[in-house]
């Protein structure tokens, strides 16, 4: 291993996950996995269909309750902390589907990914104090930086239902950053883009990281997962079955097992 | 972008509008007519705000229009308190009751939530026609004293055409630049998509909360204005054929549209009056035509009558 590599392993840990359970009913969905990110390094979530990734993802962002185990972000424990809440503390997302508001402007999505960043309140709009004024300009101007990040600040007025797909995860990519996340969650972001698309993402990635954003990709591409990634968690049926670098976890007997099927 | 230049017109143009016809019309049935429309708009705009942008139905809002007239005929009439101190007593209380309905209501979403202030809206209705002691029951709270400012008395027509022009204008501009700022775009992320919206960082139960008691406010100023116009107030009039007429006028002109408020609650206090002719048939033709703006202009009149603008211009391009 390289000395930058180790250098990364000495940081915090951004994200503690200390044997944690999620079971609906009967099915356990996710079943004691412990792991950790290191701050400013992408993590790749791996495993097949129905293997707990979203529901992980749900676990972390707040939108499920562990039933047990416990989740250090930060420094302090996420365990009843509403989702906006988490928001604010820097935790951020992407989903798996697509999930703008659609009727909204490009721009106006941006802005809404700002609300945590962001305190306008009734009061304050209807009265429009300087501040407000300050603030509003200010957020506009970030959108716009953003925007520009991902390319798309020539669309900045259209609806953003109307965008083709492949600029909606970009779109998407630059909401979440909006939020000013310390920890970013991509779900499956280069699902449906080409070739092309799926490389320019990977770019985009890199540079996240570069700002020192932690980013925990769920991918089925396994090119852009195995590029990008400083790390690769392997989850099965609820549980963590790997985790290493990703020509370890490529060589790993039961990655090859849940993957392909027993070999025999 | 050029808009806030064109709202500051479109807002003169709806001030020179009132005035001139405060100047012009002097037939006290038309310009009560007027007045009408005005606290219809009043009504549509504040539901608007809930339905429109932030998505969540009410079928119970007669009822905050309700709390705003009866506070102020108990106030006014049973205290002697002023009627300019009955009218944020009576906002407030009718705040504060949204708020204390809103924290459990607003947890249900869809047909739940119609349902839930469906129930609300008819026990207010209720209490209006029960509680005889204090709001005259059934046959009606008589009395109400006509508004006065100063040597400025607004037992008149004219005066009072104004002064009810004067809050709407005031309540345009209110709710256009809640649209415009932060929270306008939080409750247009609810309407869109409520999960995705928590999920970017929204607070969405508080801001559907804040929105509701908003609306809540804006009935209650309507209700204020009514019970001062009329002098005399009765529950038939906070029932809830009521609460649909508001959805109704939200719906007809244009969800998610301030002008689309004004236009609805215009259509739906007129459209009876025209329709006098009709005399058994007319609700039938009023059922009719609310059916046929439905079909044709889906989307309501505002964005309906764009359209249909907008491709005229297109085809005269060609």
């Amino acid at each position: 291993m390289n000395d930058q590599k180790k250098a990364r392993t000495d940081n915090q840990p951004l994200l503690e996950m200390d044997a944690v359970s999620k079971s609906f009913g009967g099915v356990h969905a996710v079943r004691g996995v412990s792991f950790w990110l290191e701050q400013g390094t992408i993590t790749g979530l791996i495993g097949p269909n129905g293997a707990g990734k979203t529901t992980l993802f749900n676990l972390i962002t707040g939108v499920f309750r562990a039933n047990s185990g416990r989740m250090i972000y930060d420094g302090k424990t996420t365990h009843d902390a509403r989702i906006n809440e988490l928001v604010r503390r820097g935790i951020s997302r992407t989903f798996q589907n697509v999930e703008l508001f659609e009727s909204m402007t490009v721009l106006e999505n941006i802005l809404v990914g700002q609300y945590t960043q962001t305190r306008c309140g009734i009061w304050g709009s209807i009265f429009r104090f300087p501040w407000m004024v300050r603030e509003e300009h200010l957020a506009r101007q970030n959108a716009m930086a953003l925007l520009e990040f991902v390319g798309l600040e020539a669309y900045a007025e259209q609806k953003s239902g109307d965008l083709p797909f492949g600029w909606q995860r970009l779109l998407e990519l630059a909401r979440a950053l909006a939020a000013r996340p310390k920890l970013l969650l991509l779900d499956e972001p280069a699902a449906g883009l080409n070739i092309v698309e799926t490389a320019q993402l990977g770019e985009l990635i890199k540079k996240i990281r570069e700002q020192n954003v932690t980013i925990l990709l769920v991918e089925h591409d396994m090119s852009l997962t195995m590029t990008v990634s400083d790390k690769i968690i392997v989850l099965d049926q609820g549980v963590k079955i790997a985790e290493g670098l990703p020509r370890e976890v490529q060589a790993n007997e039961a990655v090859i097992k849940a993957y392909l099927g027993t070999t025999g | 972008m050029n808009k806030p230049y064109w709202y500051r017109i479109a807002y003169v143009a709806v001030a020179a509008i009132v005035i001139l016809t405060g100047i012009l019309v002097s037939n006290a049935y038309y310009l009560q007519l007027l007045t009408f429309i005005g606290i219809n708009t009043l009504l549509a705009l504040g539901l608007n705000m809930l339905m429109g942008y932030a998505g969540q139905i009410s079928l119970g809002h007669a009822a905050f229009y309700g709390i705003g007239a009866y506070t102020t005929a108990i106030l006014t009439v049973h205290y002697a308190i002023s009627p300019w101190l009955a009218l944020p007593a009576a906002i407030l209380i009718a705040m504060a009751i949204a708020y204390i309905v809103g924290v459990p209501t607003l947890k249900l979403s869809g047909y739940y939530l119609g349902m839930g202030t469906l129930g609300f809206g008819m026990i207010i209705h209720i209490l209006f026609r029960e509680w005889s002691s204090i709001t005259g029951g059934a046959s009606g709270f008589i009395g109400i004293p006509p508004l006065e400012f100063g040597p400025v008395s607004f037992a008149s027509g004219r005066n009072y055409f104004y002064l009810v022009w004067g809050f709407v204008l005031l309540s345009l501009i209110i709710c256009r630049r809640i649209i415009d700022s932060r929270v306008g775009r939080g409750l247009r992320s609810i309407h869109d998509g409520e999960k995705t919206a928590r999920a970017v960082g929204v607070d969405t139960s508080q801001l559907k909360l804040q929105v509701f008691v908003l609306s809540a406010a804006f009935s209650a100023l309507a209700g204020f204005l009514y019970a001062h116009l009329v002098y005399f107030i009765s529950p038939g009039t906070f029932d809830f054929i009521t609460s649909i007429r508001i959805v109704t006028m939200v719906v007809i002109g244009g969800m998610a549209s301030i002008w689309g408020a004004l236009l609805g609650a215009s259509l739906l206090t007129l459209l009876p009056e025209w329709l006098h002719s009709f005399s058994e048939f007319e609700m039938v033709v009023y059922g009719l035509i609310l059916m046929s703006v439905m079909i044709f202009l889906p989307q309501g009149l505002t964005r309906g009558l764009m359209d249909i603008y907008e491709r005229s211009k297109k085809s005269q391009n060609r």
